[in-house]
């Protein structure tokens, strides 16, 4: 069964791409406020907006909702486009729809909401990071990725920073096919302490009551007095004893 | 000088401040109080020997040896009060729940 994407994209392909001719004469329309062309215009480069929101999908967001944000780009380039500056559409369109798409993952696909200019450096330090190591094998140094992008080392440690938060989970995000679950349940207790640890200290515990118990009245109040631990009455037997 | 040696250099050792308790000039005072009649030399020596009677059962359990010399090296190790102090006051506090 196709899924309902697969039919989007059906859908978006059956259109033809537009001649310049075809796309001035239809951006005349539109400003004459013809709805229809409007709609021709839109329909027809579907297929540019999806070519992006494609190239987006590996920043996070899922790519259905990148179509969307990357469709209202391309109406807004519809509407403002000027056919008298004689360039094409998809060149006007593309920045309109970059813009939709980028300013979506800023807003939606981080825990941590980082600003969208770090954002914009962090993508593109993850693209030099990514080359650097496909050419060298190593990642690159703070100063290497700041003389390529021509960034200074702070804003290079920002965009850093702005990539490991992106990627930051939610303690109380469900995991599991049954969702009954939280990331958190799944972490380690590094703090807790082993079975073996509990049974050897048991192990020991005894062990000492069971020396502690062994003790002459004399011993015991000697040691307890030298360890600060509170007196005890002379007549009573050894405390050490009753609770072996 | 000569360099520092031994078990005290290495360890340091326990004192009435840092056990938390009563110094052995104290502590004889209270027991001849008690009639248990001793001075503080005797009252050191009454803590240790009762120190060495511990740590000879604990050192069984992992296989370190039980020599005199061992015994009472361990006896004396601040660490090994710390932790039999600390068991001490656990089941005192148990006992009292």
């Amino acid at each position: 069964m196709k899924s309902s994407l697969d039919m989007y994209f059906k859908s978006a392909g059956g259109h033809k791409i537009l001649t310049r001719e075809q796309e001035v004469s239809l951006a005349k329309r539109i400003e004459a406020g013809d709805a229809v062309a409007r709609n021709i215009m839109i329909e027809s480069n579907l297929k540019l907006a999806i070519s992006i929101a494609k190239k987006y999908a590996k920043y996070g967001g899922s790519l259905e909702d990148l179509i969307q944000e990357s469709n209202i780009g391309l109406i807004k380039a519809v509407e403002k486009f000027d056919w008298r500056k004689g360039f094409k559409f998809s060149t006007y369109a593309s920045w309109w729809i970059k813009q939709s798409v980028t300013r979506s993952l800023t807003n939606n696909s981080a825990q941590v909401k980082i600003p969208s200019h770090t954002l914009s450096n962090a993508r593109k330090v993850w693209k030099v990071q990514k080359e650097y190591r496909e050419n060298f094998g190593c990642d690159p140094s703070e100063s290497e990725i700041g003389e390529i992008l021509g960034l200074n080392p702070k804003h290079v440690r920002e965009a850093l920073k702005g990539i490991k938060a992106k990627y930051t989970k939610s303690i109380d995000e469900k995991v599991g096919d049954e969702g009954n679950r939280t990331f958190g349940d799944t972490l380690p207790d590094e703090n807790a302490v082993s079975l073996d640890t509990i049974l050897d200290n048991e192990k020991i515990r005894k062990a000492i009551v069971k020396s502690l118990s062994s003790l002459t009245k004399r011993e015991e109040l000697v040691l307890r007095m030298r360890f600060g631990i509170s007196d005890i009455d002379e007549q009573d037997t050894n405390i050490y004893e009753i609770k072996e | 000088m000569p360099m520092p040696k031994g078990f005290k250099s290495e360890n340091g050792y326990s004192t009435k401040k840092s056990l938390g308790g009563k110094s052995y000039q104290e502590i004889s005072n209270i027991m001849s109080e008690k009639g248990y009649k001793m001075n503080h030399s005797t009252a050191r020596n009454v803590f240790v020997s009762s120190l060495e009677k511990i740590a000879r059962d604990v050192v069984g359990l992992y296989n370190l040896p039980t020599d005199d010399k061992s015994i009472n090296r361990i006896s004396k190790d601040p660490r090994f009060q710390d932790a039999i102090v600390n068991f001490m006051r656990e089941i005192e506090y148990e006992g009292k729940k």
